[in-house]
């Protein structure tokens, strides 16, 4: 019972983490750890990095008909 | 043994998908359930993926996933970000999945339900999920390049300009087209227009929400939109019921036209976080409950298809739109089958993402299986209604007559008994004044969709909220492909245009916005504009253009995609591109040649508008009409000439493409790959 439990626990977990990241909630985290990773000194704000995302996303097809 | 056991389950599926194929194929007589429809789509997909496109993976493409993907080698967290497969999967298809699939269906069910369902099974799993899937790798080898370079770089330099003039052009017209499909879905309708004008400042709230209080939280955002939205739905009732508000949001076809022009020019010109981004993550959420609610309506109710497998019309008398079955049924259904405008996807952000070769196939070929899925269930949706019904919303007054007893007669004349009362009663259950004329396929999917959700929920007495919910839903994802194409078309000018003059080309100078914005509106606006005023309805001319320019997309993705395989040698295996490359090709020529020359003039655009220069000529128009005659014959010639041009950019790049291919494989030059050197992969299988 609580294998199933926990099991259950770790399905919507993966869920939650996978609607965040399709979209779109947990771009700024991922764009962060990057950062760290890469050592740059110069890290886009949350507000900055949201902008420049959209324009970036916006200025190529990306809805189809 | 669990082997054998595989077998026999593979065995079995594929001999559901026979059964349940030759049982819509066969049927006669009496009504067949949806059940079937759904059958044979989903066993002939699940097979199709387990075996051809395992078959392409291995044997074609030879997938390799030791092979560092661009998001590995240039992860910057930005552009280039590994992704897991599902939730890339769930991004490649929100964007792929716009309304053609949905409108295209719909307005091929004038053939019966047989053509297009079969073209929308066998086209998804021979072509459309084929050119989806190998663009995606070829851009994968190629560091996320796009169609247009790949076709630069591999075909000739004529090719990739090709490509780019392809992408305008289809960009221009399908805006054009989805423009009026929402057009013709509002007009006189108040509730229905109330309810999308609220999508703005619902849109424009949840911008400055996402901008300034919360950046980026898109979840919580997105949820609060939707639960706006929804309330406006209900709210679009106390609007149509009040007088005063009534008439407030009455609007005509000419002055919803022109709102429209005016909302796709700020959307545009407008920055994006404020109107575009907040649309479109209402969009995508919406989207994604309707599409499944109405796969769990179908599988739920099972309704009847009580269209039959074949009409009257498929000897090409069509009231929707003229044309036989070949070539007309294979370009009106574009999107569920095959849609060039998936390689721009395919070779767009999806590429840069992808953390495995490997999964190009999950991805690039299982989306469009679920977009060609939900093609199905809009062919299920509109035929489920009977038949007389989809006529009379579908047809434009001119072919049926204006007034209603006269339509329903003449409907009733082709053998679909309707009654004007019929009419008179469904629209006053969905809450609409009138349903007739409404050609374009929204309205009449938004009749099949409410027909099947309310049996599911709410009954009689909600099948208005219903019908208003799936029209808010279509119209606001029309919108949203019509603001973001809008706003890449105008990014596509100024490139052009920055050639020419290098300040023009800079995004940020505000004249050029503003004076790329209006060009591009003006362009698409053009093609509107004419849709309204055409005397046939406009989706008679305009909806086979889109198809042809969509088409033509295609054709050139798959050009490129056979010229890259032959260069890596796949001689042996190269039909699996170049037959639905040929096939393309046929149809679109074919479908151009007709449209420009064919002597019926509900088909060909030169012999309209012979006849009605003839009609001036002749004395038969009368004086006050002769203007807008002219502007009708102007715009059937304007018509011809820009399906002239399709045809010919095609026709250049297949000679530019077999120049290529007699080279290669007459061994006259090495065949240059431009592929990224191999690098080997860091990340271990569990990454």
């Amino acid at each position: 019972m609580r294998d199933n439990w926990s099991k259950a626990k770790r399905g919507m977990a993966r869920f939650w983490r996978g609607l965040r990241e399709w979209c779109g909630d947990a771009a700024y985290e991922k764009y962060r750890k990057c950062a760290a990773q890469m050592g740059q000194n110069d890290v886009l704000s949350p507000g900055q990095f949201y902008v420049e995302q959209l324009n970036r996303k916006y200025s190529r097809p990306n809805r189809c008909c | 043994m669990k082997h054998f056991l595989q077998i026999f389950v593979w065995m079995a599926l594929a001999v559901a998908a026979a059964t349940a194929l030759a049982t819509i194929a066969l049927h006669r007589g009496e009504h067949i359930s949806a059940t079937w429809f759904v059958l044979a789509a989903a066993c002939s997909y699940l097979v199709a993926y387990r075996l051809y496109s395992a078959f392409i993976a291995a044997k074609l493409l030879a997938l390799d996933n030791t092979r560092a993907t661009p998001s590995e080698r240039h992860d910057d967290g930005r552009d280039f970000v590994p992704t897991n497969k599902w939730v890339l999967f769930g991004h490649h298809f929100a964007a792929i999945a716009g309304p053609g699939p949905l409108v295209g269906p719909t307005l091929a069910a004038q053939f019966g339900y047989l053509p297009g369902t079969l073209w929308l099974i066998a086209g998804a799993a021979f072509a459309g999920c084929v050119q989806d899937f190998v663009i995606l790798f070829c851009s994968i080898r190629r560091d996320g390049k796009t169609l247009g370079e790949m076709a630069r770089e591999e075909v000739s330099r004529r090719g990739g300009f090709i490509a780019q003039v392809a992408v305008l052009a289809i960009m221009i017209i399908l805006l054009g087209v989805v423009a009026l499909v929402i057009v013709n879905a509002l007009k006189s309708s108040p509730w229905a227009t109330f309810t999308l004008a609220a999508t703005i400042p619902i849109a424009l709230l949840l911008g400055v929400y996402l901008r300034f209080v919360r950046p980026g939280r898109v979840l919580e955002a997105s949820l609060m939109g939707v639960a706006l939205v929804l309330f406006a739905v209900v709210a679009g009732r106390w609007v149509a019921d009040s007088a005063a508000w009534s008439r407030v949001f009455t609007l005509s076809g000419l002055a919803l036209t022109f709102a429209i022009i005016v909302y796709g020019f700020a959307a545009s010109a407008l920055p994006v976080w404020l109107l575009l981004a907040p649309r479109d993550y209402l969009s995508a959420f919406i989207k994604a409950g309707a599409i499944f609610s109405l796969a769990a309506g179908i599988l739920l109710v099972r309704p009847h298809v009580l269209m039959p497998p074949l009409t009257r019309f498929v000897d090409g008398n069509g009231p929707v739109f003229a044309g036989k079955i070949f070539p007309f049924c294979f370009i009106t259904i574009a999107c569920g089958a095959i849609s060039g405008f998936h390689s721009l996807i395919s070779s767009g952000t999806t590429p840069k993402m992808i953390q495995r070769e490997g999964q190009a196939r999950f991805i690039g070929y299982g989306a469009m299986l679920l977009e060609s899925f939900v093609g199905v269930m809009a062919m299920v949706a509109a035929c489920a209604m009977t038949p007389g019904v989809y006529f009379a919303i579908n047809s434009p007054s001119q072919i049926v007559g204006a007034a209603p007893e006269t339509a329903a007669q003449t409907i009733s004349s082709w053998g679909y008994p309707l009654s004007a009362e019929t009419m008179t009663n469904l629209a006053h259950s969905v809450g609409e004044q009138t349903l007739w004329n409404r050609a374009g396929g929204a309205p009449s999917l938004a009749v099949g969709m409410a027909q099947i959700f309310s049996t599911t929920i709410g009954g009689e007495r909600l099948l208005s909220i219903w019908y208003h919910f799936a029209i808010m839903f279509e119209a606001l994802f029309i919108l949203t492909v019509l603001d973001a194409g809008t706003r890449v078309g105008r990014f596509m000018i100024q490139e052009l245009g920055g050639r020419v003059w290098k300040p023009f080309g800079r995004l940020n100078w505000y004249p050029g916005i503003l004076l790329s914005s209006a060009l591009i509106v003006g362009a698409w606006g053009y093609f509107l504009y004419q849709g309204v005023v055409d005397p046939l309805g406009g989706i008679n001319s305009l909806w086979p253009l889109f198809g042809i320019s969509n088409q033509l997309l295609a054709a050139v993705a798959l050009v490129v995609a056979t010229t890259i395989l032959l260069k890596m040698g796949r001689l042996k295996w190269i039909w699996v591109t170049l037959l639905p490359m040929a096939w393309l090709v046929v149809i679109t020529m074919t479908a151009s040649y007709q449209k420009i020359f064919s002597a019926n003039p509900r088909i060909g655009f030169l012999s309209f508008a012979n006849g009605l220069a003839a009609q001036i000529a002749a004395g038969k128009i009368p004086a006050a009409t002769i203007a807008e005659t002219q502007r009708v014959i102007f715009n059937q010639r304007l018509d011809a000439a820009v399906t002239a041009v399709l045809a010919i950019m095609i026709l250049v790049l297949l000679a530019e493409a077999l120049l290529q291919w007699h080279a290669i494989l007459g061994r006259d030059r090495e065949p240059v790959l431009h592929e990224t050197p191999y690098v080997a992969t860091q990340w271990t299988e569990g990454d």
